[in-house]
């Protein structure tokens, strides 16, 4: 401060430089921004395990929650959807079908939910230090994709051991790319909805009947196609669902050992790339708002 | 300037101004037709704005540290999250040297998890590596003082315990600007004395810290310069003494129900208050004076890029001119011997700057954010009032107007040592407040 006293006693008004000066708190350009998300590449795994275990501590059986909630699910919705409503006429080895919808479905599901509540739970880490908000959406992705693993393998357990033997091909393989297809559409659509229920809390009373709806619409229990004969219009909307495809993919290389159009793997890479852009985007041109709760 | 040392400004707040919208459940209010029923339909009684700060200007340096008093709900604790940079101000802008780590409160981080955890949590979230956070864990746990408690659930905390683990992770990261918002009150006396130390050696270190608390003992004690908060403006900035005292006798009368003793000495500081303006210089200005329409043209192309962020790796070409031609006339200048010593300039070993830090803004996307606009360019004469200037307490005080730099540990040391000796003096009595 330069303060310059004049022959009358008296002061003139402060001046400072404001060199070497950067305001604060400024959302960064996306090029800086992403290399600082890049550097805190370790706070967002440590993050996600932080969630992880601080969830999975709390029960008595720990980890084994992992295992169990899908497990459970399989056997609830074999009982509803195959046993009393018999949606598994028509559909090849449903028991494998409905595995593999609900283990899917279920790792979109729970990002959905995670990433949209995910600025209100980070609130005490948003207060405490300054990062790119964006890891808290990302590890929201991550920590599901952790938990996702291990019942990835019981999926893969079930589908050996019970009875209605799978075409076993080399195609197997690409269950890993369309897993990293479904995380990366995961990701845009985290950050999409963080913002989103940032700025909206209602929305996640929203969310589960959205996550509901989207539950049967994804063709989990039945076949669309089957059932949608009647309504080709819907069928054609149902098609570019972007979670119908990844299923599809997933069971017709994992189940029935078939090539998939190249129309579903067009699908399934457009809606992952271009959410995560969208609500990418999104979500970094919101990154000054993140601290008023 | 009486002393030449250069003081180095490390947060500049400029007429900042918060409001936020509340709901508000007040019976006597009623808004008026179909936003009415609109209330009534969703369950809410109507909103209200309230001012949080109403233009604050605020200026603090390397090597202070700055006391903020005021009762609750003046706008505090809004101020020093806008200056951390969690929120942003409606008006006016907050320019800061590094980025400032907060305190709050608050002080569980992640409940469920344990307290070497959260450090390792706290530590990568600041922007440390894995190594550098295994390194600093053991600072942290020394620091806190925690013992076997480290290993136990954050959540189980008392209060006291959570502040010291948040604030020695805090420290963990060497910052440069630390906001305090109550957090150290609730540690106890053992506490009290291991953090002063650390926030004595971050003072050495050049960097500045802010404290909030409403003791004004503790203020005084450990503050240089106070600044006091009523309803969303700074009423008065000054040595933490004259500041503190002040609002002391304010609160004291306010407590015991003098209302027109409170009253009126809130009168007299407003009324001796001189309403701070800041004149935020751009850089460039500062480096090349003479006003852009007057100035020679230059290559176009070496204006677009901010030159105090990037180095001219160019070079004009210098004309040769004679030795003794030069000598001529750089006699017409400068008389052969000076009295004066012109003041040497500078330049301070600082760490990375905030310019320079990752998530700081480009320069090449962005211009330089400010501006030194001529309609503005206005000096306001004022009188001048010794006791309640910031500027004086620089100046006169041993401790902030000096530039702390390589010796910083010494200086932290006669820091403690100075501020035990002024304790021991008029009482014997041990500290109560900290």
């Amino acid at each position: 401060m330069n303060e310059a006293k004049n022959p009358l006693g008296l002061i003139t008004i402060p001046s400072v430089s404001s060199d070497g000066l950067v305001p604060v708190g400024k959302r960064a350009n996306l090029k800086s921004y992403l290399s600082a998300l890049w550097n805190r590449r370790h706070y967002i795994i440590a993050e996600s395990r932080a969630k992880m275990s601080s969830s999975t501590r709390k029960n008595l059986l720990g980890y084994g929650w992992l295992f169990l909630t899908p497990l459970l699910s399989v056997l609830a919705y074999w009982f509803v959807f195959g046993f009393i409503l018999q949606t598994s006429r028509g559909v090849p080895n449903f028991l494998g079908f409905l595995v593999v919808g609900v283990f899917f479905f279920g790792f979109t599901a729970k990002c959905m939910t995670g990433g949209t509540g995910s600025i209100r739970s980070g609130a005490s880490m948003i207060r405490g230090f300054q990062f790119p908000r964006a890891a808290l959406p990302l590890s929201t992705v991550v920590r599901n994709f952790l938990d996702f693993m291990p019942s990835l393998l019981v999926m893969i357990i079930i589908l050996v051991i019970v009875p209605p033997a799978e075409v076993i091909t080399w195609r197997v393989v690409l269950v890993i790319p369309i897993v990293m297809l479904q995380t990366i559409f995961n990701v845009g659509l985290a950050c999409l909805l963080a913002r989103l229920g940032h700025k909206i809390p209602d929305l996640t009373n929203f969310m589960s009947i959205v996550s509901r709806f989207w539950l049967y619409g994804s063709g989990v229990f039945f076949d669309i196609e089957d059932r949608l004969a009647d309504h080709p219009m819907l069928l054609v909307v149902m098609q570019y669902n972007p979670l119908a495809a990844y299923l599809t993919l997933v069971r017709n290389s994992l189940l029935y050992g078939v090539d998939s159009p190249l129309s579903l793997w067009l699908v399934g890479a457009i809606w992952a790339f271009g959410l995560l852009i969208v609500g990418f985007l999104f979500f970094w041109r919101g990154e000054e708002s993140y601290g008023r709760l | 300037m009486a002393d030449s040392e250069i003081q180095v400004p490390t947060i500049i707040a400029e007429n900042v101004q918060v409001r936020y919208t509340v709901n508000i459940n007040d019976p006597g209010q009623h808004a008026k037709g179909l936003r009415r029923v609109g209330n009534v339909l969703l369950g809410r009684r109507g909103q209200t704005t309230v001012r949080a700060l109403r233009g604050v200007n605020f200026v603090a340096h390397e090597g202070e540290m700055v006391g903020v008093v005021g009762s609750n709900g003046s706008g505090k604790s809004t101020f020093l999250r806008n200056v951390a940079g969690i929120e942003q101000p409606d008006r006016g802008q907050i320019l800061v040297r590094y980025q400032p780590l907060l305190l709050g409160v608050n002080a569980a981080l992640q409940p469920a998890l344990s307290g070497s955890e959260n450090v390792r949590l706290g530590c990568l979230a600041m922007g440390l590596s894995p190594d550098e956070a295994a390194e600093a864990f053991d600072y942290v746990v020394n620091l806190s003082a925690l013992g076997a408690a480290i290993h136990r659930p954050m959540g189980t905390y008392s209060s006291g315990m959570g502040a010291r683990l948040r604030f020695a992770i805090a420290l963990a990261a060497r910052p440069k600007i630390l906001l305090i918002d109550e957090a150290l009150s609730t540690g106890d006396a053992t506490f009290g004395e291991r953090s002063e130390r650390a926030m004595d050696e971050l003072l050495a270190e050049a960097g500045t810290v802010l404290l909030v608390n409403h003791a004004a003992k503790v203020i005084q004690e450990l503050c240089t310069r106070a600044v006091w908060m009523h309803k969303g403006e700074i009423l008065m900035d000054g040595p933490a003494e004259a500041v503190a005292e002040k609002y002391r006798w304010w609160a004291w009368n306010v407590a015991k129900g003098n209302e027109g003793v409170a009253d009126k000495l809130l009168h007299d500081v407003v009324s001796n208050a001189v309403k701070e303006e800041i004149n935020i210089l751009a850089p460039e200005l500062i480096k090349n004076p003479i006003p852009r329409h007057a100035a020679r043209r230059v290559k176009t192309v070496a204006a677009k890029s901010a030159r105090h962020m990037k180095r001219r790796d160019t070079v004009g070409e210098v004309e040769e001119i004679d030795l003794p031609l030069l000598t001529a006339a750089e006699s017409q200048f400068w008389p052969a011997d000076l009295e004066v010593q012109p003041p040497k300039a500078q330049f301070p070993d600082l760490p990375k700057a905030a310019s320079r830090a990752v998530s700081a803004p480009s320069s090449r996307n962005d211009p330089p954010p400010l501006r030194l606009r001529p309609s503005n360019n206005r000096v306001v004469l004022r009188a001048t009032d010794p006791n309640d200037r910031a500027s004086t307490v620089a100046t006169a005080s041993d401790l902030t107007g000096r530039r702390l730099e390589a010796n910083s540990k010494r200086i932290a040391d006669e820091r403690y040592k100075e501020r035990q000796r002024i304790r021991q003096e008029p009482d014997a009595s041990p500290q109560e407040s900290l």
